[in-house]
């Protein structure tokens, strides 16, 4: 802890603010509901490597569906959104509500963007023959990244709300700062989360000359 | 969400949230960087082993980096910290009992009976 923060520590047994440290709890237990998702993704595709069967009967492959440069895309816009936020924070704690309206108007941006890849990889995913419904990768797969969405969805919502209490002239002061900062934390752990899904479903499948399934490679299997 | 009249912050408090904006501005191109290394990575033709051990330390990386700078967590009391990495211990074991529970190829007949 610095100094900084010493001479800032809350009125509580704790010196954390409850806001921060309820969120910090909350985020706590979400890592643990993320780290399910991915680990039950992992493993059923340890044990059922060979992707999903589309509507014409035709075996395929995840690989073939992946567009690693749309997803890469909406990983840097997501990183740079966490970016965005930060500097939101730092202008509520300065006083800088102009500065925080920018900001937080370029997370909000960059959220819709990550948001409208989403849906846009869903239904061409849809479209490809991969559906919720008939294989196990397609159930693991939209169960993970829908649920990610849905917060990625739920940290717009909640900037938005944020972005035009702001007019009111309520959020102000200490109370207002820490509000951003606790919407803030969640938004940052929505990336972070997005940080594991991009390396532990989208780039592990690319790896080795047969993919890191064993299933072959797009190029093999086209 | 509510108001109080508030003096303003001190230029103390002011240089130390001047330099968390330089440290923000770094790691973002820091971020940036690695996540555009970890693309190039994956079609490096050199064993999988190797590139799965990079990819995981670089996506660690990124991932402590953003919660200990973005998230404030490495200028806040370290109680934050270790509630998280506890529950970052947890999910990581819940993941390993569920691979090694999972990774029983074969068993024995005597159990299956």
């Amino acid at each position: 802890m610095s100094e900084t923060a010493a001479a800032h520590d809350a009125p509580t047994s704790t010196g954390i603010d409850h806001k921060k440290l309820i969120m910090w709890l909350f985020l706590a237990s979400d890592c643990m509901f993320f780290g399910t998702l991915i680990s039950t993704h992992l493993l059923y595709r340890k044990l059922y490597p060979s992707g999903f069967t589309d509507a014409e009967g035709h075996q395929r492959f995840i690989q073939n569906l992946f567009n690693i440069e749309l997803t890469s895309f909406s990983t840097f816009i997501l990183l740079m959104s966490s970016f965005l936020m930060a500097l939101a924070v730092s202008a509520m704690h300065k006083g800088e509500i102009k500065s925080f309206r920018r900001n937080v108007l370029g997370v909000i941006f960059f959220g819709l963007i990550f948001l409208g890849c989403q849906v846009f990889e869903f239904t061409h995913f849809y479209h490809q023959g991969l559906t919720i419904q008939n294989s196990v990768l397609g159930s693991t797969f939209y169960v993970l990244t829908g649920t990610h969405g849905t917060h990625v969805a739920i940290g717009v919502l909640w900037l938005i709300l944020m972005y035009f209490y702001s007019f009111t002239g309520k959020l102000g002061g200490h109370m207002g700062a820490l509000d951003v900062e606790v919407a803030g934390l969640y938004w940052h752990f929505v990336d972070i989360v997005w940080i594991i899904i991009f390396t532990a479903v989208y780039l592990v499948e690319y790896l080795g000359p047969n993919g890191f399934w064993g299933t072959g490679l797009p190029a093999v299997t086209k | 969400m509510s108001s109080s009249p508030e003096a303003a912050p001190s230029p103390e408090f002011l240089a130390e949230e001047t330099r968390r904006y330089h440290h923000f501005i770094t790691l973002a191109l820091w971020l940036a960087v690695v996540t555009g290394a970890e693309i190039v990575l994956i079609f490096v033709p050199v064993s999988m082993p190797v590139v799965l051990t990079v990819l995981s330390l670089m996506s660690a990386g990124k991932f402590f980096a953003v919660i200990l700078w973005f998230m404030h967590l490495i200028y806040d009391k370290r109680l934050l910290f270790w509630i998280f990495v506890a529950a970052l211990a947890l999910a990581f074991a819940t993941f390993t009992a569920l691979l090694a529970l999972f990774s029983v190829d074969v068993l024995d007949p005597k159990w299956i009976s």
